[in-house]
C-alpha cells in the first residue's frame, strides 16, 4: 500500500500517517456465498497486487468456500447462516473496526472485480479525496458488455439516485468500493441488509459524505451465478426502490 | 335463554382470557405480548354483556345489524395487532442478524486463540 502513498500523498492526512503511522492499515472484505470455485483465484489475484489483509466473510456457505479460502491463509469468518450481502458486508465492516483498520475495500469473491485496479480505488481514500470511492464500469469505455436488463436496471438507479440526491454516479450498483475509517464506524452500526449497494450512496450523500466514481474495468462472473437473475430483477428492482425511497424520507439515524 | 351472538361472544371471550392466563401462567405467552390480548378479551366481553352500549354504537356509525359492530371491531384489531406482531419480529430480526455476525467474529477469534496455543 505504500506506492500509492508515495504517488497520491497530497494531502496532509496522508503525509501524517506516512511519516508516523507506517502508511494506514488496509483491509480488503471478500463476501462470498458459495464461491468456492473462485474464492482461491480472486484471493491470489489480490496477493499479488497488493499486501492489503484479507477477510472472507462466508455468508453461510454450504458447500467449501470457507475451507478454500482458508487454505490460502487469509482470515475467514463464517456466519452461521445466510445473511446476505448487506449483513456479511456489515460483518466484514465490524470486523474491520475493531482491529483498527484505516481503509475497508470490498472485493466480490466471484471474480468479477479485477483486483489490478485495487490501488486506483484506494488512491482517493488515501489521500483524502473521498470517504468512499466506487469502482465504476462507465466512466471510460470499457470492455464491460452486459445484458441489456441489467444496463437499463443501473440506468435506472443511478436516475433514482439523482432524483433524491441531486449527485451523478454512473455505476450506482458497483460493489468495487473502498470506504475510509469514518465510513467503517458508520457502517458498523448501520448498514442495509439485503441489496445495499444503492440505498446507501443515497444515504451516504444525504449525511454529507464524500463519494468519487473512478474507473474500473470489470470481467464476466467466472463461475457461478449473480444473486440477481432475470427472474428476480423486476423484484429486486421495486424492493431496492422502495427501500431507498422510505429511507430518504427518513430524518434521524438510521438502524 | 336466548343463544344469540352476543351468548356466544360473551362465552368466547371468557374462554379467551382464561386462555390467555393460562398460557402466561406456563409461560408460554411473554406477558408483555400477553397485554394487548388481555384487552381485546375484556372489551369483547364487556360489549358482548351489554347490548345497549353496540346498539348504540352501531346506531352511531349507521350498522343496521348491531352484533356486525363485533365483527368489524375484532378484525380491525386483528389487522392493528398483525401489525404489532410484524414490528416485534422485525426487530427480532435484527437482533438475530447482529447475533449472527457476533458469533462468527467471535468465532474466528476462537480459531485464532487456538491456533496460536498450538504453536507455542
Amino acid at each position: 500500500m505504500l506506492l500509492i502513498i508515495t504517488s497520491k500523498s497530497c494531502s496532509p492526512i496522508a503525509i501524517r500517517r506516512w511519516v508516523n503511522l507506517d502508511g494506514p492499515k488496509v483491509l480488503v472484505i471478500i463476501p462470498a456465498y458459495n464461491e468456492e470455485r473462485s474464492i482461491a483465484r480472486v484471493i491470489a489475484d489480490i496477493k499479488r497486487v497488493c499486501a492489503a489483509d484479507i477477510t472472507v466473510i462466508d455468508d453461510g456457505s454450504s458447500d467449501s468456500t470457507a475451507a478454500r479460502a482458508a487454505s490460502e491463509g487469509v482470515t475467514v469468518i463464517s456466519l452461521p447462516f445466510n445473511l446476505g450481502i448487506g449483513g456479511a458486508m456489515q460483518t466484514g465492516y465490524i470486523f474491520a473496526r475493531d482491529r483498527h483498520y484505516d481503509i475497508a475495500v470490498q472485493v466480490d469473491g466471484d471474480g468479477q472485480h479485477d483486483p489490478g485496479y485495487l490501488d486506483v480505488l484506494l488512491g482517493p481514500v488515501i489521500s483524502g479525496l473521498c470517504d468512499m470511492a466506487i469502482g465504476s464500469r462507465f466512466i471510460e469505455k470499457t470492455s464491460y458488455k452486459s445484458a441489456i436488463s441489467r444496463r437499463v436496471g443501473i440506468a435506472f438507479f443511478s436516475w433514482l439516485v439523482w432524483i433524491l440526491t441531486g449527485k451523478r454516479v454512473k455505476d450506482p450498483t458497483s460493489g468495487f468500493r473502498a470506504v475510509n475509517r469514518k465510513l467503517i464506524e458508520y457502517f458498523s452500526s448501520s448498514y442495509p441488509t439485503d441489496y445495499p449497494e444503492v440505498d446507501v450512496l443515497v444515504r451516504l450523500y444525504k449525511k454529507d459524505f464524500k463519494i468519487r466514481e473512478v474507473p474500473v474495468e470489470m470481467k464476466k462472473r467466472r463461475d457461478g451465478i449473480s444473486s440477481i437473475t432475470a427472474f428476480k430483477s423486476a423484484y429486486y428492482m421495486v424492493k431496492v426502490s422502495l427501500a431507498i425511497l422510505i429511507n430518504s424520507m427518513r430524518s434521524g439515524e438510521l438502524s | 335463554m336466548i343463544v344469540n351472538v352476543y351468548l356466544i361472544s360473551v362465552l368466547f371471550s371468557v374462554l379467551f382470557l382464561f386462555a390467555i392466563i393460562e398460557l402466561v401462567l406456563k409461560n408460554r405467552l411473554l406477558e408483555k405480548y400477553s397485554l394487548l390480548w388481555l384487552l381485546f378479551g375484556f372489551i369483547l366481553l364487556v360489549l358482548s354483556s351489554t347490548p345497549f352500549f353496540m346498539e348504540k354504537i352501531a346506531r352511531f356509525f349507521d350498522i343496521k345489524y348491531a352484533p356486525s359492530v363485533l365483527f368489524l371491531l375484532g378484525m380491525v384489531y386483528l389487522i392493528i395487532y398483525n401489525l404489532h406482531i410484524t414490528v416485534v419480529f422485525s426487530r427480532q430480526s435484527q437482533k438475530i442478524t447482529r447475533l449472527n455476525q457476533e458469533i462468527a467474529l467471535l468465532k474466528e477469534m476462537m480459531e485464532n486463540l487456538s491456533k496460536g496455543n498450538k504453536s507455542k
